[in-house]
Order: structure tokens, then sequence, then C-alpha cells
């Protein structure tokens, strides 16, 4: 056991034996660097950090968890983690301001520290519970909440808190003339139309299409209209360095408040690996990579815990760049790391560039990202099982008026809810047999199911009973203490009770004291 | 009218209490060695470190090698040297933009043109840490009432123009040791002049203003050693050195710079 949980924790370098094309797959780290940097900015503007911090996030996280983790997955900024931060912080911190950042180092070495414990636990099976279209639900409410963070920077309006997204809508329209610049609303309407105008010719870097339109249509603004005059917001100088070493500022007052963090910081950390793991899952079922999902859980949540000491907060496995890595060949963990490097690369030619650079064009391709992440074909599928559906709507419901984290409780709880139900459904069959009636018992037999079973022994009550167990999955105490008291009950009455069992079975209820007040028929 | 000794005991009690509250304001230092702070004092030290050392703390909208507190001696706290006291004036009238200026307004037009930087929003943590800082300053001031020594003060006239040479004779003589002779600063000294100094639309910039600083606080340590007119024609010299543009005028060569830069 240790030394299975030794092998997981340390970098195995297994796929550096495996053939691959090492070309390929550092030609799909420049990729994933290309489309991390306007992601790694707008998520740490809706985690609401400086953007270097996010940049730092695209690279360590993304090295760590590739250098541990044995998948091709692309860790690293991710929006619905992005989101829970600052959802978090904010009620504590000025955003942006050191406290702030304090707060977010600690609540992102929770979060590490949470994901080990899973790993610990073995909890990466945890997560087969949550239904596929909770997952979606989820994420379509992420997209939700994305847009109307991007509305917010795209519109230039100062942060003004809403109870619900219905009231920002109202305020924005009934106030348009003097809430929304119209100077930035242009780039970041070139910025949509330039990604949606781009997906058609480039599917793959069209994010980086619609981020040159908003940065050419800024630079256009700048020429003609001083900045004194637009109002408009620029990314700013990135005081980026290579290593940028931080220790965690932590002391009792610290962690005295940060209690309040603890139920952001579970949260997290399941959403986190909630969607690394369905993201690995999906990897190993497409593709013949030799996968390990507790090393990838380890992997997380070790990047998680140690992002706070290079200055970077917790991340998660990002869909749309792992799709481009697969997309381009990459099977190996070295297209994750070469990532990690290409963006500290590019960002030392490109920092004087992305100075100038508007923040209504970032907020533009976070529309993109947000919409994204809300598909028509969800929804269509999952409209045709009305439980699916009823999570789905329900997920996202909740998420759109309450936010994240009610909404994956939601999620969670409706998933667990639905598969409970089914798994006490009892299919049960009654047949004539030669010593009176033949009951057969499909499924699992466990506290919850009895209540049914009950139910059809009533029905059935004065006739002898034959119950077959064979295709039952599994039997717990209470069902075998239900099959005693009525064994007493229907002996009494001068019926006879007889289970046919299979040995496993007849293992189980000789140990429990069944054999003497039961009779037992082996198959 | 009578007064009752009721009345006075009020009186005595509130401008007690007035100056309790003066004295009760932690001191900066004092802020910096608590291991934790709220949200207001954190935000008050953040920019405390941001006036003091602006290269490091406020680089996202800084242009030029200059710091808040070149021009604001002591951070701010010194009379005569533009002390940050003044949150007790704002919201206000200013000619620089004919508009309504709030004190966020302000602190962001500094970055604009005396730092020769990006315009920051309304809500970037640099600008609410900076007014954190002035209003924790202006603690004990009266609003709307000019705080004493503020600003810089106005020289009298003196009967005769600026003369830039005789001001480039003051200048080498007095000012370059330590702003270089060409105006390029040394190690801890602010450069006066060239692309990494403030551009033409600081109010550092006027020619007024200018000398006034110069004549109150220059040379460190020993100021108002200069007469008024050396001030004034010290402050004419710098004026006709190169610099960055205002950044409301030449919008191409303004983006040209900070590419470049």
């Amino acid at each position: 056991m240790i030394r299975q949980l030794l092998a997981e924790a340390t970098p195995s370098f297994s796929w550096s034996a495996r053939p691959g094309n090492w070309r390929i797959e550092v030609f799909a780290g420049l990729v994933g660097a290309i489309l991390v940097i306007p992601q790694g900015i707008t998520f740490a503007y809706l985690a609401g950090l400086p953007p270097e911090y996010g940049l730092y996030c695209a690279i360590f996280v993304t090295l760590i968890c590739s250098l541990l983790g044995s998948s091709s997955m692309m860790s690293g900024p991710n929006t619905a983690v992005a989101i829970l931060i600052g959802a978090a912080v904010l009620p504590l911190a000025g955003r942006g301001s050191p406290v702030y950042i304090d707060f977010v180092f600690l609540l992102c070495m929770m979060v590490g520290l949470i994901q080990l414990v899973f790993w610990l636990a073995r909890g990466a099976r945890i997560f087969q519970y949550l239904s596929p279209a909770a997952i979606s639900g989820i994420s379509a409410g992420a997209g939700f909440l994305i847009i109307m963070a991007s509305l917010d920077s795209m519109l230039d309006l100062s942060t003004f808190n809403t109870t619900f997204f219905y009231e920002k809508l109202y305020v924005i329209a009934s106030d348009a003339r003097d809430l929304v610049n119209p100077f930035s609303l242009a780039i970041g309407l070139t910025t949509i139309a330039g990604g949606y105008l781009g997906r058609r010719y480039s599917p793959r870097y069209f994010i980086i299409i619609a981020v040159s339109a908003g940065y050419l249509c800024g630079l256009l603004v700048a020429f003609i209209w001083p900045q004194p005059h637009t109002e408009l917001e620029y990314l700013g100088r990135m005081p980026l360095q290579w290593l940028p070493l931080t220790i965690p500022n932590i002391n009792m007052d610290y962690l005295m408040i940060s209690i309040n963090l603890i139920p952001y910081a579970i949260t997290i950390a399941f959403i986190g690996l909630a969607q690394s793991l369905v993201i690995v899952r999906e990897l190993k079922m497409e593709t013949d990579q030799n996968i390990n999902l507790d090393k990838e859980v380890y992997a997380q949540g070790m990047a998680n815990f140690l992002a706070p000491f290079f200055s970077s907060f917790a991340g998660a496995g990002s869909f749309n760049r792992t799709r481009a890595n697969q997309s381009l060949g990459a099977t190996t963990p070295l297209s994750g790391i070469a990532a990690a490097g290409f963006v500290l690369i590019l960002i030392t030619f490109l920092g004087p560039v992305l100075t100038y650079m508007p923040m209504a064009a970032m907020s533009g391709t976070l529309f993109i990202v947000g919409a994204d992440m809300i598909k028509w074909r969800d929804i269509k599928h999952y409209a045709q099982v009305r439980s699916e559906l009823a999570i789905y709507l329900a997920t996202f419901i909740s998420i759109m008026f309450f936010g994240l984290a009610v909404g994956v409780v939601v999620a969670v709880f409706l998933s667990v809810s639905v598969f409970m139900l089914r798994i006490s459904q009892l299919e049960l069959k009654v047949e004539p047999g030669d010593a009176g009636l033949v009951l057969k018992v499909k499924g699992a037999l466990f506290y919850a199911s009895v209540a049914h079973l009950t139910e059809r022994f009533h029905s059935h009550a004065g006739e002898n009973l034959t119950v077959d167990l064979q295709y039952t999955t599994h039997i717990d105490q209470s069902a075998v203490d239900f099959f005693i008291r009525e064994s007493r009950h229907m002996t009494a009455h001068g019926h006879k009770l007889t289970l046919l069992i299979n040995d496993r079975q007849r293992k189980f209820l000789e140990k429990l004291g069944a054999s003497t007040e039961l009779e037992l028929v082996s198959l | 009218m009578k007064i009752g000794p009721g009345f006075l005991l009020v009186a005595l009690v509130l401008t007690s209490t007035a100056a309790h509250a003066q004295q009760n304001q932690p001191s900066i230092e004092q802020l910096l060695e608590e291991p934790f702070l709220d949200d207001y004092y954190s935000n008050v030290v953040y920019g405390y470190e941001i006036i003091t050392d602006t290269q490091t703390n406020a680089s996202r909208y800084v242009g030029n090698s200059l710091q808040c507190s070149n021009c604001h001696l002591q951070a701010g706290t010194l009379e005569d040297a533009l002390p940050l006291n003044v949150a007790g004036m704002y919201p206000k009238w200013r000619a620089k933009n004919g508009k309504r200026n709030g004190i966020g307004l302000r602190i962001r037009e500094c970055f604009l043109y005396s730092m020769d930087g990006i315009m920051p929003p309304e809500d970037a943590p640099e600008v609410l840490a900076v007014s954190a800082y002035v209003t924790y300053l202006s603690q004990g001031q009266v609003m709307g009432a000019e705080p004493v020594g503020r600003g810089v003060p106005t020289l009298p006239d003196t009967g005769y123009d600026p003369n830039p040479a005789n001001g480039r004779a003051v200048y080498l003589a007095q000012c370059s040791s330590c702003h270089g002779e060409r105006g390029e600063g040394t190690a801890g000294m602010p450069p006066v002049w060239g692309l990494n100094a403030y551009n033409k639309g600081a109010g550092m910039n006027d020619i007024q203003q200018a000398a006034g600083f110069i004549w109150a606080n220059m040379p460190l340590g020993n100021g108002k050693s200069l007469t008024h007119q050396q001030a004034l024609d010290v402050s004419a010299y710098l004026n006709l050195q190169v610099r960055p543009a205002d950044p409301r005028d030449s919008k191409f060569l303004k983006l040209l710079e900070h590419l470049l830069n």
C-alpha cells in the first residue's frame, strides 16, 4: 500500500520510454501556451488577482501537474475554480490588495490539502457518482457566470453588487447612457465578432483571432482618442519574474478568519478534481494512454498545494486546451511541460505588446469562452430523459441565482438522489411454482429497497412463498432481518417461506444465524 | 448670548475626543509591524508602500522611473512638498480636465501624467490603496478647508522673466550632482527630464508650480536656499528639456513610447 502511494507520489517519467513524437508534443505545447495566455489573464481577473498571477498559474500549475501526472491533460487556470476563488475571498478583503492575495494563497493551500486527502482516501471513485448531466449543468452555469462577469469589464462598469443577475441587466439597460463606455463596448463587440468569424476559418485558433481583433481595435481607438477621454482600461505592464517564489503568510489571525473559507475550499477542491477527472476519464477512453486516476488526483492536489509558493492560484484541468492538445496528437505529459516553458518565453517577449491590451478585448474572449460552455446540444441531449433534464436545469438555474457553490451542492445532491432512487428500485416478478408462488428479486436488497419488497409480501399474504435471490446483487442485514421476521409471521399462520440462494449468499446468511430460522435452498 | 458651563463642557469633550481620535490612529511604523491588518489598514499600508516604492508596488500603471515620494516628499507628509493630507478637498472641480474630480480620478491622473503611465481603472487595487492612504493622512483635517502647506508655495512676482540660461548655470552648480548633468538622475534620485521623467501633461511641467516646489524643497534637505528668481530660472530650464509627450495630444507618439519603453 505504502509502496503504491510512493509510486504515485513521485514523478514517474514512464511516458518518456513510450514511443511518441517529441516534436508533436512540443508543438502542441506551443499551441497550448498561446491559448492559455488570454485565459490566464482573464481568469486572474475573475479570481480578483493581478494578471501576472494567472500567467504564473498557467506556468507552474501546468508544470507541476504534468511532471507528477501521467496523462496529456493540460492543467492550469480554470474558469470555475477562478470564479469560486473570487466569490470566496472578496467578502474578506478588497480585490487585489495584499491581504486579498494572502487569503487566496491560504485558500489554494487548503484546496491542495483537501485534494491530497481525497487522494489518500482513494477518492477518485466518488466522482463516478456525479452524473454527466450535473457536470454539464455546472459547466453551463459557470458559463453563464463568466458571461455576466465579462459584461463588467466589457461595458466598463465599476463593479457594483446586485443580488441577482437580472437586477444588474436592468440597471445596465435603464442607465446605459451613464454606465456604458462606448469605446469599451466597441472593442468588446469587435473581439466577439472576430472570434465568431474566425471560428469559421480556424476552429482551433479562433481565440487568438478574437484577441488580435480586439487589440487592433483598441490601438485604433487609442490612436484617435486619448486615454483620459476614452477611460479605457488597459492590461498595463506585468512585472513578470522567471521564478516568482513566495512564502504564503500564515499566522493565527489568518487561520482564524480563513475558517470562513473552508466550505469554499471543499467546493473548489471538489469541482477542480471533478473537471480534471472527467477529462482524464475521457482521455483514458479515447486514447491508449496508461493513466492512473489516483496519480492524477495526487498531481492536481500537489500542484494546487504548491501553487502559492510560486505566486499562483489553484487550477484544474482545462477542457478546451486538453482538446486542442489531443487534436494535435499529443499523448504524454511532455506537452504540458513544454506549454509551461513556452508561456514563460512568450510572455517575456510579448510583455511590452500586451501593455496596451484593452481589458475589453480580454473580456470579449471571456464572453466567447462563457458562451461556449452553454451548449444547446447538451440541453437537447438531456431533454430525452426527464430526470437528467431535471438535474441539468436545476443545477443551471441554482447557479444562475445562488452562485456556483450552491449549484454544486444541488448537483451532487440531485445526482446522488437519482442514483439512490434507481438503485433502491427492485425488479420483482411473481410466477406460480410447484409449492406456492415464486418471487424473483432483481437488484440490490438493502434497507432502502426492503420497503418495496414488503409491499409485495403483503399483497401475497396467505400463500406459500419461494423467494428467488439468484439475481440479487447484494443483501444486507436489514433484508435478512426482514426475511426472518416474515418467516416467523408466516409459520405462525401455517405458511412457508423458502429462499433460493447461491453459495456466497449462504455464507453471509449463516454468519447472521439465519439458517436456523429460514429454509435455505442452494441452487 | 450667554454661554452656559454645560455648553463649554460639551465643547471641551468634543474637542478632546477629536484630538483623541487623531492620536488614536496608529502610525505607519506601528502598522508595518502588525502581523495582521483589517481591510482598511492593510490598504493604508499598501498605499504607503506604493507611495514610497512605486516601481515595485504599482509597476502595472507606471511608465517612467519615478516614485510618488520623489515629489510627495517624506511619503506625502511634508508641508509645501505636495502633502497628501488632502482627502477633505475632494471632490472638486479642476481646470485641468474641466470635470468634477474625486480623489480617485486625481490619483489616476497622477499615474497618467506624472508617472507617464496608463490610467488605472477606477477600482484598481492600487488606486483604492492610495485613496486609503490619503484618507489616513487626512485624519483630523477640516473638510473643504485647505490643509496647512497644501501643494507648493506660490512664488511672488519677481518682476523679471524666468531666464533658462541662468537656470542652466544654477542647475549645473546646485542640482546636477544628484539629478545628473543631463537630468538622467542618479541612484535613488529621480530623473528630471528625458524619457524616464514626468511627461508634458504633469503638474511639474508648469513653470510656476515647479518653481514653487524647487524653492521650497530643493536642494533636498536645504530648501529655501535659492532665491525666488533662481528657482524660476531653473524651472524654466527644466521646462525646455525633452520629456515624454502629453498623452492628451500626441496619441501615436504616446503609443510608440509605451511600446518601446
